[in-house]
């Protein structure tokens, strides 16, 4: 575990989030105070419903708090625009997701480009580091092909690839392995360990496998919106 | 410009890889953009093209003369050219005659004789002949040799006659050889009347129309030195009757009367763009719907949700600019098969055009690709705005969530119903400079307001109507009716398309309907007739030449037999109206026709016009003028002053303007003019076979006309009423043209909307295969989903129609034309092609129901 600064990258205060279903109302995230520091590597755990991923939509600036405090690399995303918001995940965050959601009609080295792309940075600059890291990811050979032909562990080390295209500080994953087989899964595992290990970027898994449990520098396990257990 | 460079990049990225894997459905909505704007740009080309060349005509008619000297309603002594000449401010005066004669024989097609004076119009107009470098030879012998002509380019080739060969020609007046003595150069004057002109000297013209001492015209030019007030000291050397015009006004008096035209076939000619402005809706919002998870994915990957925005408005952008360059030969093909019959209608209707080429404006071409993009844009609006609206969260979603924040249907119903309502105090505005803007508006209003009335039809239907539909069609039926009321708004809007292209087809159906039967009861009472004598060519020569004497007398002489109706007919124009003023023996007309008065009972308006002097006006001319009963009309005809009041106004649809009816024995009496355009007969005795008397009769007047009998054109009233009924009919075949590519768009929109549905509950529908369901059991479905969508549109179509057509009828028709008719309903058309519309409807939603099993069930339920 790599602990560059002391002061937390992710600091969060009563954080809320209610969604409204009619006259219901339900709190996905209700009011977890948290501290994560810059290199740690997180473990979210818990059932389905427990609220994992609607905490990592909030951290990741996907989603907004209903009620509570929420900081992230010296961001308050809780205040921040919408444009400050979309800048946030240009440059702060990279996601990995379940189902790799890789746009079907983009290839895959188009795929890694495209945050980057969206960024406003320089085309050729940016090919050049999707082809290192696609070369890192061992899909050179992958470049031109659509998501369609590409295997799970393909799909999912592309999504990797995307998440890293603008070297964002935080990666968050949502059940990266949940879609792959045991041993994609564990190079998949490997990567991200290797993100936090080697390169020092804080990373959130938010995961039912027990595929990352060796790899946790903290996990937190999530009940009902509120964080039950830290270990 | 970075940016717009990644918009497009990431368009190309996103959404043409997309519309490419799915060209199917691409091809469809691009095919009826295509045709919507092939449709409206073909039109306008072709009116446009009308309107130029009658434009053009007039203008090298005019060449460089800045007064022009004439006597509405009669001709121009000949010797006031030489006092003209002689006013210190006049350069040049210079003698114009012209009129339309033909070549001997049947079907010798009438062409524009000129009959100038060579030297003084040489610093008028522009024209050479061919034959040698120099022009003196040609027009000295067509001022040395009586009954010598210069054909132009393409008459000469018609006529298949060189320099030296003589061609014989036929005028009201009489028939005579003339030659060719040389081919005008294709330029200038020679370019008028799409070339189909020739020129003679002013002295041989007269004599073979027999206008010695007369002209058409003086075209005036002044000397650079004229002083401002030049014009108000020529218009006071002429005499009464006689006054100086602008020469453009007779081209603006014509391009006038065919505005309206223009307009309205230009309006009916974007209904179809109109309809393809639905194909985009509907796929940019399938698309939209589809897609939101990838967006969701854009949007987490740092996407802002203007970037949405303008994707999808980039996608209604490509439709609109690949469909127009998709127009551009459909274009082509479609102008050239409507020019003629435009041409056509535009000569029947309002001004004589001869069409010789299609100029490619381009002006017009922008415009058409400027309106075409923005109705795609219009369309994808609201998708990208739907687009906007995707939150990054998402991407956490497995199935992307569709209809969010669709309003309730009753909310869109309610916005419909205002709109409609809207329309009542629209349609009470008068037309502003003669265009009917808040018609059109209306008509605009009550597309829309129908289309939004849809969602809540779709959901009470869907309410009510499934459990009845069980005992029917079965578990299909029930499923389906269920499908259509959760089916939301945008189902409904898609089925607008439909409601817009059924209203057209209603309305114009119960308008041409209405249209007919009021022209067939005005042919029947007011254009009666057992044989009609005119000069020959007189409606092309706008009566300008009157019956020969000797036919007058000839006529009178027959009265034993028969009674005759004259009339003295004069195109005039009335504040810049073009309208006929006709003076006919009424007395004698009442007791064998009518006319359709507006209001009053006949017997008292002609008792009235008997007891005390005035006029009767047609409905279009009090509608053009703004004159009505009790009001007073001022003229000035063949130099003699009326002033009369208007005694009643009855419903007239001849062509060329409106008219005025006045006792011909008072016009003689004021105007001392005694000559006849033309005679109405009626036969005293026909026997039992009117048709053959009347041909007796017309064979007797030939034979005894003599010489004079190749002068005239005698018809039977059978045949002129059936040639009324013919142009008429003629008249609207290219509106029928017209609603029939909208349909074929709306049609279109069906499968494409039926296509998009069933692709996009691909799921839903696997698992009803999943749960039990037959193949069978889920196309049935769909074809009862069409069913209902169909019956909506065309039910909701059908209202709509009924009020399009008073609309167009009571407010666009009477704005535009000033005519307005006796409402009807067509309900054999409509009980006719309103289920033959329901059946192509739904055979074009079989080919969307074959693709929903094109992917294995298994593989779209694992997804």
């Amino acid at each position: 575990m790599n602990e560059v600064f002391s002061s937390p990258i992710i600091k969060a205060r009563q954080l809320t989030r209610i969604y409204r279903l009619g006259q219901v109302e339900i709190a996905a995230v209700d009011h977890i105070d948290l501290d994560i520091l810059p290199g740690q590597m997180v473990v979210l755990k818990g059932n389905s419903g427990s609220g994992k991923s609607t905490l990592l939509s909030l951290l990741g600036g996907l989603d907004q708090p209903t009620e509570g405090e929420l900081h992230v690399a010296g961001r308050d995303l809780r205040k921040a625009s919408p444009a400050e918001i979309t800048h946030y995940r240009r440059s702060s965050v990279g996601i990995i997701f379940q189902s790799f959601n890789l746009l079907p009609t983009l290839t895959v080295l188009e795929n890694t480009c495209l945050p980057a792309l969206l960024a406003g940075k320089p085309s050729p600059q940016v090919k050049a580091r999707a082809l290192d890291l696609l070369d890192w990811l061992k899909l050179t050979a992958r470049l031109q092909h659509p998501p369609s032909h590409l295997s799970g562990g393909e799909m999912q080390r592309t999504a990797i690839a995307r998440a890293l295209i603008n070297d964002p500080a935080i990666i968050l994953a949502d059940e990266p392995t949940g879609n792959l087989d045991s041993r994609n899964g564990e190079i998949v595992m490997e990567l991200l360990w290797e993100l936090n290990n080697k390169l020092g970027r804080t990373v959130i898994i938010a995961t039912h496998s027990t595929l990352a449990d060796r790899y946790a520098g903290l996990s937190l396990f999530l009940k009902d919106g509120v964080i039950a257990e830290y270990s | 410009m970075k940016k717009a460079v990644f918009l497009v990049r990431l368009w190309i990225w996103f959404s043409l890889r997309q519309l490419r894997s799915q060209y199917w459905r691409t091809l469809t909505v691009l095919l009826g953009i295509a045709l919507g704007a092939a449709v409206f740009t073909s039109v306008r080309l072709a009116v446009n093209a009308s309107v130029d060349s009658f434009a053009n005509s007039m203008d090298t008619l005019a060449g460089k003369a800045d007064w022009t000297v004439v006597t509405p309603g009669a001709r121009v002594p000949e010797g006031l050219v030489a006092a003209l000449q002689k006013h210190p401010a006049v350069e040049t005066a210079s003698p114009l005659l012209s009129t339309y004669v033909r070549p001997a024989g049947n079907g010798g097609e009438p062409f524009l004789l000129i009959g100038l004076d060579p030297i003084s119009d040489r610093d008028m107009r522009q024209w050479s002949s061919t034959g040698t470098s120099e022009r003196g030879s040609s027009w000295l012998t067509l001022m040395r040799t009586p009954y010598t002509l210069l054909p132009g380019e393409k008459l000469s080739e018609r006529w298949h006659k060189a320099p030296g060969d003589s061609i014989t020609l036929e005028h009201a007046h009489r028939t005579v050889d003339f030659q060719v003595t040389d081919i005008l150069e294709p330029e200038g004057l020679a370019l008028a009347e799409g070339g189909g002109i020739a020129l003679t000297d002013i002295a041989t013209f007269q004599e073979f129309t027999g206008l010695h001492g007369w002209v058409d015209r003086i075209d005036l030019r002044l000397k650079a030195s004229a002083q401002n007030d030049a014009a108000r000291s020529i218009a006071a050397m002429l005499p009464e009757g006689t006054v100086l015009e602008k020469p453009s006004e007779a081209r603006e008096s014509g391009k006038l009367m065919v505005r309206s035209y223009r307009l309205n076939l230009s309006v009916l000619s974007f209904v179809s763009l109109f309809v393809g402005m639905f194909l985009i809706f509907s796929l940019v919002s399938l698309h939209v719907t589809s897609r939101r998870h990838e967006m969701a994915v854009l949007r987490s990957l740092g996407a802002s949700s203007r970037l949405l925005f303008f994707l999808f408005l980039l996608e209604g952008a490509f439709f609109g600019v690949v469909g127009w360059v998709a127009a551009i030969p459909l274009s082509s093909f479609l102008v050239r098969r409507l020019v003629e019959q435009v041409s056509a209608t535009v000569s029947h209707l309002f001004v004589r055009v001869q069409v010789d080429q299609l100029p490619l404006d381009p002006l017009e071409a922008a415009s058409s690709f400027a309106l075409t993009l923005f109705v795609s844009l219009l369309a994808a609006i609201q998708p990208a705005i739907e687009a906007r609206k995707v939150h990054p969260r998402e991407v956490f979603l497995r199935h992307a969530s569709r209809e969010n924040g669709s309003p309730a249907p009753y909310c869109l119903a309610l916005l419909g119903a205002l709109l409609i309502l809207t329309v009542w105090p629209l349609v009470r505005l008068p037309a502003i400079h003669g265009v009917p803007l808040s018609g059109y508006l209306a008509t605009f209003l009550l597309f829309c307001g129908f289309s939004l009335l849809s969602p809540w039809c779709l959901h009470l239907l869907g309410s009510h109507l499934p459990p009845l539909l069980q005992h029917v069609g079965g578990q299909p039926a029930y499923l389906g009716g269920r499908y259509i009321r959760d089916s939301g708004a945008r189902m409904a809007l898609s089925v607008g398309a439909l409601i817009t292209a059924v209203g057209l087809f209603v309305a114009l159906v119960i308008m041409i309907h209405s249209f007919r039967g009021t022209v067939e009861l005005w042919v029947e009472q007011s254009i009666s007739g057992d044989l009609f004598l005119r000069p020959k060519m007189s409606e092309i020569n706008r009566y300008r030449d009157p019956l020969p004497p000797q036919t007058v007398q000839l006529l009178q002489d027959l009265q034993e037999s028969v009674e005759i109706v004259p009339y003295r007919r004069i195109f005039l124009t009335y504040e810049k109206v073009p309208y006929q003023f006709e003076a006919l023996d009424l007395s004698r007309l009442r007791h064998h026709a009518s006319l359709l008065f507006l209001q009053g009972h006949p017997e008292n308006i002609f008792r009235e016009l008997e007891a005390r002097d005035g006029i009767l006006i047609s409905e279009v001319f009090a509608n053009q003028t703004g004159l009505g009963v009790g009001d007073h009309f001022t003229a000035q005809i063949e130099g003699t002053k009326l002033d009369l009041p208007v005694l009643a106004i009855f419903r007239d649809y001849r062509t060329q303007g409106g008219t005025v009816h006045y006792p011909l024995e008072r016009f003689t009496k004021k105007s001392g003019d005694t000559s006849w355009s033309g005679a109405r007969l009626f036969l005293k005795h026909p026997g039992e076979d009117l048709e053959a008397a009347a041909l007796a009769l017309k064979n007797e007047i030939l034979t005894r006309s003599g010489d004079q009998a190749q002068a005239l054109e005698v018809t039977t009233g059978r045949d002129l009423r059936r040639i009324i009924l013919r142009i008429f009919d003629e008249t609207f075949s290219i509106t029928s043209v017209l609603l029939l590519i909208a349909l074929l768009a709306a049609t279109l929109g069906i499968t494409t909307t039926l296509a998009t549905f069933i692709l996009e509950r691909s799921r839903q529908l696997h698992t009803l295969l999943a749960v039990g369901a037959s193949r069978t059991q889920v196309r049935t479905m769909i074809i009862w989903e069409a069913v209902l969508m169909v019956i909506t549109g065309e039910g909701i179509g059908l209202c709509c129609g009924f009020f399009l057509s008073y609309l167009l009828i009571f407010v666009i028709n009477r704005q535009s034309f000033g005519w307005t008719f006796i409402y009807s309903v067509d309900w054999t058309a409509l009980w006719i092609s309103l289920p033959l519309i329901l059946g192509t409807a739904l055979f074009a939603a079989l080919p969307a129901s074959q693709l929903v099993f094109q992917r294995p069930a298994s593989q779209v339920l694992r997804e």
